[in-house]
This record gives C-alpha cells, structure tokens and sequence, in this order.
C-alpha cells in the first residue's frame, strides 16, 4: 500500500523551441493526447481538467476559463474544469486540486496541461506584462526594480554572506547547462555546455548576473493524467507517487521579502515533506528543484543542507551537481537549461519527476531512482511547495 | 516596435498618499501603530501586526544602511534604459524598516553591503522618490 493518495500515471511534451508556427492549441492538443496514451486511459476515462494558468496569453486564458479545453479534444467523460493561477506554483496547486477531486470522487483520472507560447505575442506586451507581474508598483517598480534585478540583490547579500564567488554562481549555469544539453525536451539539447569562463565572459546584466545566467522565453508544453495511488497500482504502470508536501508563505512583492525567512522556508517545507514520506535526504535520489534563476541555486542547495553552509558554490563548480556528477540536481537544468515558458517551466519539472520515477528519462536516467525532492515557487517567489515523490 | 516609455509613477493609496505629502515636505515619513507600537512599511490600511486603525506617523532620520544591492547595465525595461547605469538597493532604516531605493551620488562600483547612506529626493512630475547617497562622515 503506498503511503500517498495521488499518482502520476501518464505524461506528455513537446520540445521547449521558439516556434511561432505551432499555435497554443496546437501544442495543447499535441501534450494532451500524449499524456491519456501513456496513462493507458481512454480519453473518456478522464473526468476533470485542471489547467495551469497561461500567463501573459490572455485570449487563451479566457477561453480554457471558460471550459474549452474537455469541449475541443472531446473528452466525454469530464465532470468539472478549472484553471488555476497561483504563478510558478501553479501546478502544485494543479496536483492539489486533483488530488482533492479524486479524493472526494469528483474524478477518478484529471488531466494537467500547460502551454506557453511566447514567440506570437507582441514584445511589448512581454515586456509590460513581465515589468509588472509581482511587482509592487508603489514601492519597486518606479524605481526601475526587475526580477533580473531582485535576483541580483539576493545574490550579492548570499554570496557576501556565505562566501560564494561569482566563478561558482557562474558554474551552476554550466552544471544546469549539462543536464539540458542532454535532455530532448530543451531548447539547448545537444548544444555545447558554457564553461564558467564563458559565462563570466557575457555582458554584465546587473551586478552579479551575466547574460547566461539570465533567462530566454521559450515556447512549449507539456501534460499529466493523475490518478489515486490505489489505482495506480492496479493498474500495474510505471508511476509517480506523491508521497508528501510542505509548504510555506513569504511575502506578496519582493520589496518586503526576508532573505533568511525564504532560506528558512526552502528548509522547513523540505523537512516537513520528507517527514511526512517517511524519508530522509540521504535517501533523495534526485533534487528537482525549480528556481527559475541560477543565482537561486547554491541558496537552496544550502537551505537543503544537500551542501554546507559555504559550499554550495564549491560544489556546483567541482561538477557535483552537473550530468554525472554525484548529486543529480534539477535534471532538466530548470529554466536556464529550458528555456523559460512562463509557469510551464514548473509543469515540466514535475513531468520530469514522473519521468524519472517512471524510468523514461533516457540519457539522463538517474540509476535506481527512487524518491524525488520537487519544489515549485509561486510568481516572483511568494511561497515554497516542496513535495516528495516516489516509485511506489 | 512601439513602447509607452512614459516613467512609472507611484500608485498611490488613500493611506499611503501622506507619506508622498512628506517626501514633497522633503520628510521621510514612516507610519506607525498607536494601538501596538508597530513600525509600518509599506504603508497599509491597517496596522499589519494588529489590525487596529489608529495609525499615525513619525518623521525617519533619513539615515540608513545597505542591506544589498544590485546595479543594472543592461537589459531593464525600456523605459529605465536612458537612466543605466542605476543601482536598486533595500536599505535598513536606522528606525527599523526595509524599504526599495535608488543609491546615487557615488559611482556604483563603491557601493557596498553595509555602506551608511542617508535619503535625498527625486522629483518626478508631482513626485519626489525617496533615493539614497553616501552618508557624510
């Protein structure tokens, strides 16, 4: 019997490009269908569709709000729909919802989906939306604040503070770089990995963040079909099994975010979930862990207590954590190795989760993957879900 | 490619609309709890600690500490470009709050952690933006 009530049972992808050719829809039908055949399930089967929120898409936003997803890929089956929007955690919040669906008996199998496709709106209208999106605009955004910015701030605060060098910031985009270069699914498969020299070497965005340690927005998508754990089960498939959850508010705009209260949040929701999985962190076969940028990386390998305090930088630079290294971390090098598709960024990783746990990850199989440590954070950082998955 | 680059303005709140009343003043102002004692930023409706409604204000020192910093070079919304480069910080006020700022009147490279600095103002149409430089002394 496993000691979850939720399972991943099936997943779908497209690769992250920047293809304006192929249209929301388009990507959308692509995942969904993906994911029901891997689950088994005929589309029928599937009784809810819980969606994550396409930021910065407004038309479609408007039209999977108003119920047209289950409409357009003729899901007969469906009993309830809804998007939710809770930024980079929304598809935590997803998984959440299901899991209650199933657990009341709303739905025995929900579809997940998320689609971003950047490249066809209007540069303008990526620039207001990301100026804006979490930004105070009393407080930060007349002063010309930015999340490039923001991110800048807690890095230069962490690295004063913990003795981390701007030679090891540097190597977490060539650690995330090496996962991504071998993952089908990134906008850098099979491009060369930057070395830290070259990394250094890009502009300087805002102090300390370089060019490569910056983000570009991609296009993509991808989808899960969720089921109770006992069903999983019966249905003697590959599966992914949630096992546990923490999780922890910070703050609404980064103007009044405490740096060690987020620290110590990344810490407590990690503890929490293990606790309630029944696991400890020697036990954790991968650390997927969604931060959006590289500078956010040795904080949270040192909040994780995966590294000492001080030598998360360290271990970053000496490979530890790159493609082959002893701590397989964020194994599809999170947004910098993905190419950043809005919230989709954290879709990806938990398909990545379920790909890893399901054995599907190709090259970059981790060998006896057992639990995952996943996180997702909401928006420009408000919150920290970290969950605990595992094969059975 | 057309871009509004018209600057920002603050968005101002019924309850916040004193404290930028204080900075036209050249006043730093910052609220406070009467019923709690609470030292309140940004300013709210309520007092955050307590809900009460009995708030008031105290004029801050102006002096300050930074907390971090980040200069940008490049790659900021387009209607910032004409100002790079600029430095974004969160100063800690000597009085106990942490607030977003601009740090000016030094080269960016000077700035550091832990730098003393006192507020000056900005103007910017009806505004005056609370920004901050290298203390004297």
């Amino acid at each position: 019997m496993s000691k979850g009530k939720l399972a991943i049972i099936g997943i779908g992808e497209v690769p992250t490009r920047t293809m304006p050719e192929r249209t929301r829809w388009d990507i959308l039908y692509e995942v969904c269908m993906q994911a029901v055949k891997d689950s088994g399930l005929h589309k029928n089967d599937i009784e809810g569709t819980v969606i994550v929120s396409p930021q910065a898409q407004e038309r479609l936003t408007g039209e999977l709000s108003f119920g047209k997803l289950p409409e357009e890929l003729g899901l007969k089956g469906v009993r309830d729909s809804v998007v939710i929007n809770a930024g980079g955690a929304s598809t935590s919040n997803c998984l959440r919802m299901a899991e209650q669906w199933i657990e009341s008996g709303i739905a025995r199998a929900v579809l997940i989906p998320h689609v971003t496709v950047h490249s066809t709106i209007p540069l303008p209208d990526v620039v207001n939306f990301f100026a804006r999106a979490g930004v105070d605009l009393q407080w930060e955004y007349p002063y010309g604040s930015t999340y490039n910015i923001i991110m800048g701030m807690m890095a230069n605060r962490f690295m004063r503070d913990h003795g981390c060098t701007e030679e090891e910031m540097a190597s977490v985009v060539t650690a995330l770089r090496s996962w991504a270069s071998r993952d089908p699914n990134s906008i850098f498969y099979g491009k060369e990995v930057p070395s830290v020299e070259k990394v250094m070497a890009s502009d300087l965005l805002n102090t300390p963040l370089h060019k490569r340690e910056s983000n570009i927005t991609a296009d993509g998508g991808c989808a899960m079909v969720v089921v109770s754990a006992e069903d999983a089960k019966k249905m003697k498939r590959p599966a992914a099994y949630k096992l546990g959850e923490s999780v922890r508010y910070f703050s609404g705009s980064p103007v009044m975010r405490d740096f060690d209260k987020v620290a110590e949040g990344f810490k407590v929701t990690a503890k929490e979930a293990m606790a309630q999985a029944g696991i400890k962190k020697e036990e954790v076969s991968i650390w997927n862990c969604y931060l959006a940028y590289p500078l956010g990386h040795p904080i949270m390998a040192e909040a994780l207590e995966v590294a000492p305090k001080g030598q998360a930088g360290k271990y970053f630079l000496q490979g530890r954590m790159s493609f082959g290294g002893d701590i397989p971390w964020s194994t599809i090098g999170d947004a910098p190795g993905r190419g950043h598709t809005g919230s989709g960024v954290s879709a990806a990783t938990y398909v990545e989760t379920a790909r890893q746990l399901m054995g599907k990850a190709g090259e970059r199989q981790v060998k006896n993957c057992t639990y995952v440590y996943q996180n997702t954070a909401g928006g420009s950082g408000f919150n920290n879900i970290a969950s605990i998955w595992g094969r059975e | 490619m057309n871009f509004d680059m018209t600057k920002p303005l603050p968005e101002v709140q019924p309850w916040s609309a004193r404290f930028w009343e204080g900075t036209r003043q050249g006043k730093l102002l910052i609220q406070t709890c009467k019923a709690c004692n609470a030292i309140i930023f940004y300013p709210r409706k309520a007092c955050p600690e307590c809900w009460s409604d009995k708030l008031d204000w105290i004029e801050a020192s102006g002096k300050g500490t930074v907390y971090t910093f980040s200069t940008a070079y490049s790659m900021v919304e387009p209607r910032f470009m004409d100002e790079l480069p600029y430095t974004i910080a969160y100063v800690d006020l000597d009085e106990g709050i942490r607030m977003m700022t601009r740090i000016i009147g030094c080269d960016p490279k000077e700035i550091k952690i832990g730098m003393k600095v006192e507020v000056t103002f900005f103007q910017r149409e009806d505004f005056h933006l609370p920004y901050f430089k290298p203390a004297k002394g």
